[in-house]
């Protein structure tokens, strides 16, 4: 055994843990994005079920656990089936390196930005595999653009971490938060403010959000690489959707908004005051903004981010290595 | 392989002979001339952003449209029909029916084609009536436009706006026709509801108002960068494309050919009313959504002019036609312009008590026709942007 | 290149614009009226022109004016009506089935007696479809009948009016020309205001001069009464 007991046990109580955060995400989600969407369409949101409507992500899931789940005729066995399941796991992985507190690192590795950047991409695998496997033209088109988009907006997310990465020196999560400091001017989003805003932008279009959600657009494709998916197989996506969200907003406040560090006392409330903030951002230009068009989202990454990347890297390379 | 998108396998050939081909009619002729490694796309009947069950058979390279095909009939009621069977007085309420964003100038048409055919003059408070009545509900109409529009191409939240506003449109039209969507408020020889205080302080309230809300548009949705790159240059309808398939309205408008029946071929009291014609510089997308956007503007111009005008009188003629009327025999056209193009009704009667023929001119289905060819090429984001600004509401092209 | 940057630096304030103002009405208070705990106003209500009813006798209150010409039965684009001649002139059925109304008034308008006008009745539904055929002789009956008769309360199918609703006094309405499909006295106005009470709350007395027909819900949001709440055309700022 490559793994203490102690290692071990702290890992699987952790990845107990996290599947309860992930769960409980989605219903505070849930509650979250439809109430901000009603005030922003300067309507209620929901009201009726529970005090101000707080019960209704737990039923709309006992709804979805009832459902039947119905797989079209011709879709594949394996394929329908696997998709939602890969959708929710890969992201159970890239919780482990994130420092939750000074002391509360699941899984405490040297290198945890290369394993979140390898897994990040896993989540395109259950597009692709829902899109083809629901044998359905819509869905086909949503996972291509999906494969597409993902891949694409990789690169100026590896790029806006790498420039932090350059800038503290190491790639371990907890040195990274540990570097910046307590208050708020003293945290990498003042030396890269670039780097923030590329990673902004991808960290939207990774996980599949408005103006970016072109693979499960509405009023094109109907729903796009979940179009035939009832039940338990939606609810799947949706909470490795809010799952993905939240794990890409928690490595955006530990790499530019100083992780569990804050103003008075450093803990966990910080990295979580400060995620659900970036995910309140989240909701509030997804109901703003209408779409952006396919090729006009590659366009944006591979002519300006891309460059506008490489190009703080490089500013910073210089600064930190040759100036300083 | 036997699954699989791309292979259009019926589900159900277990039971017919094997080898059957998929799809109905449309698909099978459609498919019948698609070209190599081409995927057709059924935009079918239920789609959220076909604005009503319009059925768009596409053949996709990729996501480059290389053909489209609309096919009709889904919302086909039979209102020719009805016309037959109906005396005219009791077709008055199908008119409102037919589309119902924009009814009462439907009503109008109907209701001028019959005046025309029988000779009745309508008193002027009663024309006056009409015209506001007519021009807040283009307003309604373009409103709910622009915010579907909107949702098509993503932006869910414009929508709820405009239908503020609508809300307050359709009060102050309840107060005139008792109903808020499909409104029967003409009659042969005048209107059948008066204008009171709270109707003419409804409407004074309500221009400044919308006045403001319109910079609020602008500053949402218009200026926006998103909706700007996705809208400009996309689908470019030259004036000749228009009148090869006989497009009308804000479509001819915006290709900058600024015909509008108001004022070429006037009809009521439109002449004593002061508005321009907005038709467009750029005939793309974006330039039919900034020629909808200022006609909004111009009906209310004409708007408050009518109502600051307006004179007192009877809102009927003297001898009004009973439910009982009949028209004599002979035939004629009538059209308005409706908030989609050139509304037009024949009227044919051989002076029995229902009409002979009722031929309805509806402006949608020669828009519809424009879809196919300018949809060529484009993506299919680009086609469904085309088909949303084209403005179509399919209860009105199926009739 | 240069303008290719300014251009999506322009483009990027724009959106920043968009969000102020989706912003500004996140903070904002909600435009839509939240029934049943408050109603739209009624004055917005009552124009819709509802099911139609029987108007009241003029020598006799309790009995209709129609004499059973069959005009309103042929006028109907739908064919909702059925009246059924008795002995005399006046009709013993009068059915009017509303899943075939269209609400055009060919019926109010062609009645030679006047015997017919739109109720203005909104707060109706039915669970079944054979409810929603009513007998407007019952009704007229039914709001005339009684100690304190409704007269000008709305058809419906089963269940009978309060009838201990007092009539207010007459306040001036808007002059508004004679004719059948808009004209509505005061005791109209305030009797449809008892009768929109009816349904979710019984009220057992009247009410003051100008309140609305809000059920009063003790634990309701501090603008739970309709005079404050967000009717629908009282605020024209944005």
């Amino acid at each position: 055994m490559f793994l203490s007991l102690a290692v071990f046990v702290q890992i699987i109580v952790a990845v107990l843990l996290i599947i309860g955060l992930m769960v409980a995400n989605a219903v505070a989600m849930v509650y979250m994005e439809r109430k901000v969407a009603g005030f922003i369409q300067r309507r209620p949101g929901p009201y009726e079920v529970g005090p101000r409507g707080t019960l209704q992500a737990v039923c709309d899931s006992m709804k979805l656990l009832a459902k039947q789940i119905y797989r079209p005729g011709n879709a594949d066995l394996i394929l329908y089936y696997l998709a939602p399941i890969l959708a929710f796991f890969p992201v159970l992985l890239l919780f482990l390196p994130i420092p939750f507190g000074p002391y509360l690192t699941p899984l405490p590795v040297n290198d945890g930005v290369v394993l979140i950047l390898a897994f990040a991409g896993l989540g395109v695998l259950s597009n692709l595999l829902a899109g083809w496997g629901s044998s359905n033209k819509y869905s086909l088109l949503g996972a291509a653009r999906a494969v597409a988009q993902t891949v694409a907006y990789e690169i100026p997310m590896i790029l806006a971490l790498l420039a932090v990465v350059l800038l503290s020196g190491s790639m371990d999560l907890k040195s990274i938060t540990e570097q910046q400091g307590q208050w708020p001017w003293e945290w990498n989003v003042v030396l890269q403010p670039l780097a923030f805003f590329i990673y902004l932008i991808s960290l939207v279009a990774e996980t599949n959000r408005a103006p970016f959600d072109l693979p499960e657009a509405e009023s094109e494709l109907t729903a796009g690489f979940h179009t035939e998916y009832s039940g338990m197989g939606f609810a799947l996506f949706f909470l490795s959707e809010y799952a993905n969200m939240l794990l890409v907003s928690f490595v955006a406040a530990v790499f530019f908004l100083g992780g569990y560090r804050g103003p008075i006392a450093d803990g966990f409330w910080w990295l979580f005051i400060k995620a659900y903030l970036l995910m309140f951002f989240m909701v509030w230009i997804r109901w703003t903004f209408p779409r952006v068009r396919f090729d006009q989202l590659l366009n944006l990454n591979w002519r300006w981010l891309l460059p506008l990347g490489l190009l703080n890297l490089w500013l910073t390379a210089i600064v930190t290595k040759l100036l300083v | 392989m036997t699954s699989g998108p791309l292979n259009m396998v019926n589900p159900f050939a277990v039971l017919e002979s094997p080898g059957t081909l998929a799809g109905d009619f449309y698909a099978r002729s459609f498919e019948k001339k698609a070209g190599p490694n081409r995927v057709i796309l059924n935009l079918g009947p239920q789609h959220p952003s076909t604005h009503g069950v319009l059925r768009v058979l596409v053949e996709l390279d990729g996501e480059y449209v290389v053909r489209a095909e609309p096919v009709l009939g889904y919302l086909h009621r039979m209102h020719e029909k009805m016309g037959e069977v109906k005396t005219p007085w009791q077709y008055i309420p199908n008119m409102g029916r037919v589309d119902y964003l924009h009814p009462l100038a439907w009503n109008w048409a109907f209701v001028g084609a019959a005046e025309k055919l029988a000779g009745l003059t309508v008193p002027e408070r009663a024309e006056y009536l009409r015209v506001i009545g007519c021009e807040l509900n283009r307003i309604g109409s373009h409103l709910l436009w622009w915010g579907a529009f909107v949702m098509d191409l993503g932006g869910f939240t414009p929508i709820l706006y405009a239908f503020e506003e609508r809300e307050k449109i359709n009060d102050i039209l309840q107060i005139i026709t008792g109903s808020r969507l499909t409104m029967a408020n003409f009659r042969f020889g005048g209107v059948i509801t008066d204008a009171d205080d709270r109707f003419i302080g409804l409407i004074q309230e309500f221009i400044p108002y919308l006045r403001k809300r319109l910079v609020m548009y602008k500053g949402l949705v218009t200026d926006n960068v998103i909706l700007r790159r996705r809208l400009e240059g996309i689908g470019p309808m030259d004036v000749d494309l228009c009148q090869r398939y006989g497009a009308t309205g804000p479509i001819l408008r915006a290709a900058g050919l600024p015909r509008d029946l108001r004022k070429d071929c006037p009809y009521g009291v439109y002449p004593k009313f002061n508005f321009p014609i907005p038709s467009g510089p750029v005939n793309d997308s974006f330039g039919r959504y900034l020629v909808r956007l200022k006609e909004i503007e111009t009906s209310l111009d004409i708007v408050e002019q009518a109502v600051n005008s307006l004179p007192n009188g009877p809102i009927m003629m003297d001898k009004a036609p009973k439910v009982s009327f009949k028209l004599p025999a002979g035939e004629t056209y009538f059209a308005v312009e409706g908030a989609r193009g050139q509304i037009g009704v024949h009227l044919v009667s051989d002076g029995g008590k229902n009409p002979y023929r009722v031929k309805l001119r509806a402006p949608g289905f020669s828009n519809l026709s424009l879809f196919a060819e300018a949809a060529k090429g484009s993506l299919l984001a680009d086609a469904i942007a085309i088909l949303g600004s084209l403005d179509l509401v399919i209860p009105e092209i199926d009739r | 290149m240069l303008k290719a940057i300014w251009d999506n630096l322009k483009g990027l304030y724009s959106l920043l614009v968009g969000m102020s103002i989706t912003g500004r009405y996140l903070l904002s208070p909600v435009e839509t009226i939240h029934y049943p705990r408050k109603v739209v106003d009624d004055a917005i209500l009552t124009s819709f022109r509802g099911p139609i009813r029987l108007t009241l006798g003029k020598k006799n209150p309790q009995e209709t004016r129609c004499v059973s010409c069959q005009m309103c039965v042929k006028a109907c684009p739908g064919g909702c009506l059925t009246v059924t001649k008795g002995d005399t002139k006046a009709p013993i059925t009068w059915l009017y089935d509303f899943s075939y109304c269209c609400l055009c008034g060919a019926c109010v308008e062609t009645c030679p007696a006047g015997a017919l006008e739109f109720s203005h009745k909104v707060y109706w539904v039915t669970l079944t479809r054979e409810e929603l055929i009513m007998d407007l002789l019952k009704d007229l009956k039914t709001r005339t009948a009684g100690p304190n008769p409704n007269p000008s309360s709305n058809p419906s199918p089963a269940s009978p009016q309060p009838s201990s609703v007092p009539k207010d006094a007459p306040k001036a309405s808007p002059a508004a020309p004679a004719n059948p499909v808009a004209s509505q006295t005061a005791d109209q106005k305030a009797d449809q205001k008892a009768d929109q009470k009816a349904g979710p709350v019984a009220s057992p007395n009247g009410h003051p001069e100008g309140a609305k027909a809000a059920p009063k819900d003790p634990g309701a949001s501090p603008n739970g009464h309709p005079e404050g709440a967000p009717a629908a055309l009282k605020e024209p700022g944005v």
